[in-house]
């Protein structure tokens, strides 16, 4: 189980040994909406760049506002850390990753950047024929930039792998509806942000391997409430530590760089670049995509019951505008049922005393003299 | 040496424009009395139908923020407290908010939309601003996409691009004939289209006059026509007119070298809308003889610009792409709209995605400074400002930046020391107030 961690703590050198063992590119890529099953057809291993929420000296001539996830990205570009990364892309989600794609490539050189126009109106009906015919343009600006023709077979392939993979972290989510879950919410989030940056076959090996031994895990005993976690993405699992340290226990989270990345699968077809399209345009839908029909407030209204949850805690990045938005809406989803749940802002770095003693008294909500609260 | 004084008059044309912005804002009060429907958002094809107002919280939460901002923090704190964030665009704020106090700011009722037509991508915020009135009272929501790229030009991006908005809208539109009875008039919707089109050539043309020296006009006039016949939808035969009295009125006053600011000696540009509760600033720099000359963002009502080989400065897209072919159908009417081009017709690609166009921006304007607020609030506001700024100082354009809430929020503004920022930076540019 480890092993995720030590590889989402050493993701620049698992990429670069990757680019060393297969003499492959790297795209570097910004939103979960950039279709990767066209990148790994291309045989380039297209890796998130996440953000690793350090105090940044570096970007303030640059960026003003800004969620640190975006921000820090470009801290990264600038401190040279993606040095392996040879392009990069965007596919239209929130503005300031807009924002980091633009200024990264102020600090870094790359020899390839693509711009992917993703509608924001994914479940219009016309919206999959603008999908298609961006995916198909990103294919064959894929294929100039890697001399690599994307045969079907290849795609297919690559399906193959991607839809494995989100199998097998489902997978792993399912365990935690167990009464007594055997995966903690931090490892369960360290499992997928590994995910995100590793060739997806080494990821499906890894996760096959623990599927086998996480039977034989002991169980922990009772873990205290069980909360859901709503919100910003984030790339570390900071804060599930944070909350299970305190005796309570995340069991599931509706974030985009955790289940929203990896929930749906293709559904094969002939034409597989429609395939693609209609899995990225279908994703559980991001705060700034939910908007016509909505979807994200029964999607996290149905995770909650389906993992039981007891409470949820809504971490919002400052300066995260779609999640500023939407917000309403979910705390009003949450009230009416009366779900407790606690508001987190979230800057760069975790306050870690101040954010303890606010999840202790969220978790003493939920379940009274659960945490002893400190004098 | 004495300083250069040009003649400067006020600009007659100005008295109509608030006249027009006055009944526009009336027929919105008495919307419901007369039974009329009200949407929010932009859409540009509603006077096709006989009982649509539109309204966008752009021009509200603006106005808002101008006229009292004791009641835009009643509002935005009515906002903050179901969960919205402080950093969210100030102008939806303040208009949701009193969406929630159930009033507006004179105490009237607050006029509660009947359907949500959000005008999407330019900002995020835009994309998720139909957001609140539909979650709050149910009422259906539309949303299209305005689907750009950059790079070379490529036939098929821009049929499907095109395509997908056309064909958007015309659902909407169906969907809104089916579901309230309404008929869409296409005669009245291609007329206003061929008027339209006049509409963005003379507000083209007053945007390529200010480069003239002396300006004939200031970023403040430029604003009080700035949403006329765009965001704020007034009788478009009307509105046409009073382009052309402009585009004549400035052309004039071009002919005669008459000043918007008898002293200038400073051109300045700036970034996206101003504080609309400070405008007192630009009247502080005129004391320097320095005046804005526009931004990106207000000399989008004339369209994108570009220097032409010839070096010239002109539209980057044909104003009327869709060329002499009659508009015969409601669909042509909304191809013309769009034209056919779908690179660089959102001014998200000058302001966003090519910070460095500012650049270009700033020199066909003759521009010496630039004023670039950062704004919290919000995300258009302030994408990219910085890398704009940066881009500006390497051509030798002295920029300031300063801080504050967003354009309709006052609460962060210290308007002091935003004046002694003023004074530092000019005369560090060897400039003194000319009277004081
Ligand atoms: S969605 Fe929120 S957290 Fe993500 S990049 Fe945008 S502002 Fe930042
Ligand atoms: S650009 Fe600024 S004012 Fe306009 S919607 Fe975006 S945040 Fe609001």
């Amino acid at each position: 189980m480890h092993r995720f961690k030590e590889v989402l703590d050493n993701r620049h050198e698992y990429a670069k040994n990757w680019k060393a063992r297969t003499g492959g590119k790297v795209l570097g890529y910004f939103e979960p909406y950039t279709p990767e099953e066209v990148i790994y057809a291309a045989s380039a291993l297209p890796v998130r760049l996440l953000s690793r929420h350090e105090p940044d000296d570096m970007t303030d001539r640059n960026i003003y506002a800004s969620c640190a996830c975006a921000r820090d990205i470009v801290n990264q570009v600038a401190l040279g850390r993606f040095d392996y990364v040879d392009g990069i892309t965007y596919a239209e989600a929130c503005q300031w990753m807009r924002h980091a794609f633009i200024s990264s490539q102020y600090f870094q050189s790359f020899s390839y950047t693509c711009d992917i126009f993703v509608p924001d109106y994914v479940d219009g009906h016309r919206s999959k024929d603008v999908m298609y015919s961006e995916m198909k343009a990103f294919k064959k600006s894929l294929e100039e930039w890697t001399s690599n023709t994307i045969t079907d077979e290849a795609l297919d392939h690559a399906i193959d792998v991607y839809n494995t993979n989100r199998r097998l972290m489902r997978q792993i989510y399912e365990l935690r509806r167990a009464d007594n879950p055997i995966v903690s919410g931090a490892e369960a989030m360290e499992m997928v942000l590994a995910s995100q940056v590793m060739d997806k076959e080494d990821h499906n090996r890894m996760l096959q391997e623990v599927l086998k031994e996480l039977p034989r895990r002991s169980h922990a005993g009772y873990p205290g409430p069980r909360l859901m976690l709503v919100g910003s993405p984030t790339s570390d699992a900071n804060l599930e530590r944070l909350v299970e340290e305190l005796g309570a226990v995340v069991v599931i989270d509706e974030l985009c760089t955790g289940s929203c990345y990896f929930w749906n699968e293709v559904i094969p077809q002939e034409d597989r670049l429609l395939a693609l399209s209609l899995r990225y345009l279908g994703k559980p839908h991001c705060a700034l995509k939910d908007n016509n029909w909505r979807r994200r407030p029964a999607h996290i209204l149905q995770l909650y019951e389906d993992f039981n949850a007891q409470g949820v805690i809504i971490a919002k990045q400052i300066y995260c505008h779609p999640h500023g938005t939407d917000n309403p809406h979910i705390w009003k989803i949450l009230r009416e049922r009366i779900y407790p749940f606690h508001f987190l802002e979230r800057d760069t770095t975790v306050p870690e005393r101040e954010m303890k003693t606010r999840l202790e008294a969220f978790i003493n909500l939920v379940e009274p003299v659960r945490v002893k609260l400190r004098g | 040496m004495g300083i250069q004084r040009w003649e400067i008059r006020p600009l007659e044309v100005w008295a109509k424009a608030k006249e027009m912005r006055a009944k526009w804002q009336q027929s919105i009060d008495d919307a419901e009395k007369e039974h009329v429907l009200l949407a929010q958002g932009n859409c540009n094809w509603a006077v096709g139908f006989p009982a649509l107002r539109v309204i966008e919280d752009n021009p509200v939460g603006a106005m808002m923020g101008y006229r009292s901002s004791q009641f835009s923090r009643e509002c935005r704190a009515a906002g903050e407290i179901l969960g919205w964030g402080r950093e969210i665009c100030g102008y939806q704020l303040n208009c949701w908010g009193a969406m929630y106090l159930g009033y507006q700011m004179d105490g009237s009722k607050f006029p509660m939309r009947d359907m949500v037509v959000p005008f999407p991508d330019p900002c995020d915020q835009h994309t998720k601003r139909g957001q609140a009135p539909m979650d709050y009272s149910n009422i259906p929501r539309w949303q299209g996409d305005s689907p750009l790229y950059t790079g070379p030009h490529d036939p098929e991006r821009d049929a499907t691009m095109i395509e997908n908005k056309v064909g958007t809208t015309l659902d909407i539109i169906a969907d809104i004939e089916r579901i309230y009875g309404q008929i869409f008039d296409d005669e009245k919707f291609i007329e206003s289209i061929n008027l339209a089109h006049r509409v963005r050539e003379y507000a083209a043309e007053v945007c390529l006059s200010m480069q003239h020296i002396p300006a004939p006009l200031s970023q403040k006039d430029l604003y009080s026509f700035y949403t006329l016949g765009g965001l704020t939808k007034t009788d478009p035969e009307e509105t046409v007119e009073l382009w052309r009295m402009l585009r004549d009125e400035v052309k004039w006053r071009v002919d005669n070298n008459i000043a918007a600011v008898g002293t200038e000696r400073y051109r300045w540009i700036e970034a996206h809308p101003p504080p609309w509760y400070f405008l007192r600033y630009y009247r502080y720099m005129e004391k320097y003889g320095a005046i804005c000359i526009g931004s990106q963002y207000s000399h989008m009502m004339g369209g994108p610009f570009e220097f032409k080989e010839d070096g010239s400065w002109g539209p980057r897209v044909p104003l009327n792409s869709w060329g002499e072919r009659p508009i015969k159908t409601r669909e042509d009417a909304l191809r013309a709209m769009f034209g056919d081009d779908a690179r660089g017709h959102n001014f998200k690609v000058d302001e966003v995605i090519r910070p460095y166009a500012i650049c270009e921006f700033a020199k066909a304007y003759k521009a010496d400074g630039a004023i670039m607020p950062l704004w919290r609030g919000g995300v258009g506001c302030t994408v990219t400002r910085k890398e704009q700024g940066l881009r500006l100082s390497e051509i030798g354009v002295r920029v300031l930046h300063y801080e504050g809430s967003q354009p309709g929020d006052r609460t962060d503004q210290d308007e002091t020391r935003l004046l002694d920022m003023l004074d530092v930076w000019m005369e560090s540019q060897g400039l003194r107030k000319l009277e004081d």
